[in-house]
């Protein structure tokens, strides 16, 4: 079994794409389970021309919420004053209410409520963990979030174990991570056997590369990097490639700004099936390829792409004082 | 010497230790003096539940068992800066069973 994440840092510079012609491709040739590792915004479905019609789709909750129990609730108030969120309320009926949207689940409401069993602390919703078959031979694991609900670690964690419990010793798992460097992302990347990082050549895009570069040295983790619509900033992209090669990152190819993706996109068909001949497409497939050939020769490009010194990434602790 | 071992089952000296730290769902914590194994139990891990901040929960409940080394196959940011903190050994090693890592550690314990 061998587990991929593609990153980038930044959103919305290509990573679904990349990571569904990735997918596409290795399937052909091998078992693979992709993963959506962006509850937020979840489209890896989309990309691959799937709709909202899930093989099994089962509740996903985690966070606790308050619940005042009308019968027992005495309407002394006192909940709602100390509530740090303000999110008690009181109704037409002069009920005391918990608005679940903007509670924390702090539990200052129980400690301070005179009567015992007035205010109980209960799951809500999160969102929805799902898995459908794709037609090009891989199964995918999404999960979708309610509006207003964290996405954690936990979630992907989830995703990542249902993926596991489907496959056996040869799988390829294909993680496409959320933007970012936060709590999904680090659970994206802890336990993948290398990263693949898409970049285009914006600054913003370039430092983020940069940023999410560095969670993967702390890891250890070999990493390859995709420069996205390079021909818009040549020299940028210059820069990019000469970061990759200075930091041991292998470019694994660059993808020319090509409107046959956002019209594919359009179309809900991935872009390397609706215009096979495109400048893009043959790009992404050169990347794909690329992968399979790392593949193909595992211990030796993990040996060589390996960070050759750890480098953990330490947050930064401030400390209470007197500490 | 105590050690505590990430692993995703619960299958004692035979499970098999977990390519991640703080989100791992159980630790199996062996004692561990003069090359041999005094006694060990299984834990479940509360970072494995955290939906955020896993591997300082771990780290604490590590703490709390008075561990001193801790093995799994990779720990995140904030629980290698947390265990060296508290001076826990943090090594690396996953994909065997928590037998075969004494085997290969025995020497460094």
């Amino acid at each position: 079994m061998l587990e991929m994440a593609i990153a980038s840092g930044k959103g919305g510079v290509g990573k679904s794409t990349v990571s569904a012609t990735i997918a596409i491709t290795l399937a052909k040739r091998r078992k693979v389970i992709a993963v959506d590792a962006d509850a937020d915004a979840p489209n890896m479905h989309l990309i691959l021309g799937l709709g909202e019609e899930w093989e099994w789709e089962q509740p996903y909750s985690e966070s606790m919420v308050a619940r005042i129990v009308t019968e027992k609730c005495i309407r002394c108030g006192e909940c709602r004053a100390v509530c740090p969120y303000k999110a008690i309320y009181v109704d037409e009926e002069g009920n005391y209410v918990v608005n679940p949207v903007i509670c924390e689940g702090c539990e200052t409401c129980s400690l301070v409520c005179p009567v015992k069993g007035a205010i109980v602390r209960e799951k809500t919703l999160s969102g929805m963990l799902r898995m459908t078959r794709t037609k090009y031979g891989f199964p995918l694991i999404s999960a979708r979030l309610e509006p207003g609900r964290p996405n954690s670690g936990k979630l992907v964690t989830e995703e990542k174990t249902k993926a596991k419990e489907m496959t056996d010793d040869d799988t390829v798992i294909v993680v496409d991570s959320a933007a970012g460097i936060g709590c999904q992302v680090v659970s994206s990347l802890a336990g993948a056997n290398m990263a693949i990082l898409v970049v285009e050549p914006t600054p913003a895009s370039f430092n983020a590369l940069k940023r999410v570069h560095r969670l993967t040295k702390h890891f250890m983790q070999p990493a390859a990097v995709v420069i996205n619509k390079w021909d818009m900033n040549p020299d940028l992209a210059g820069e990019i490639e000469a970061y990759a090669r200075e930091n041991n990152l292998d470019l694994l190819g660059k993808i020319p700004f090509d409107d046959s993706i956002p019209k594919s996109m359009a179309m809900m068909v991935p872009v390397t099936e609706a215009f096979p001949d495109s400048p893009a497409s043959k790009a992404l497939l050169d990347v794909a390829r690329r992968v399979e050939a790392i593949l193909d020769e595992w211990t030796s490009w993990f040996m060589r792409f390996r960070p050759k010194k750890p480098e953990p990434y330490r947050p930064i602790i401030i400390k209470p004082e007197g500490f | 010497m105590r050690v505590a071992f990430a692993t995703e089952e619960n299958n004692g000296l035979d499970s098999v230790v977990s390519s991640r730290f703080g989100r791992a769902r159980y630790f199996v914590i062996v004692d561990y003096e003069g090359g041999e194994v005094k006694g060990y139990r299984v834990e479940a891990n509360p970072g494995s539940e955290a939906r955020s901040g896993a591997g300082i929960k771990a780290v604490q409940k590590l703490i709390n068992e008075r561990v001193n080394v801790a093995v799994a196959g990779s720990f995140g940011p904030n629980a290698m800066t947390a265990l060296e903190e508290m001076g826990i050994k943090h090594v690396e090693m996953s994909g065997i069973t928590v037998k075969e890592a004494l085997n290969r550690l025995k020497d460094q314990l």
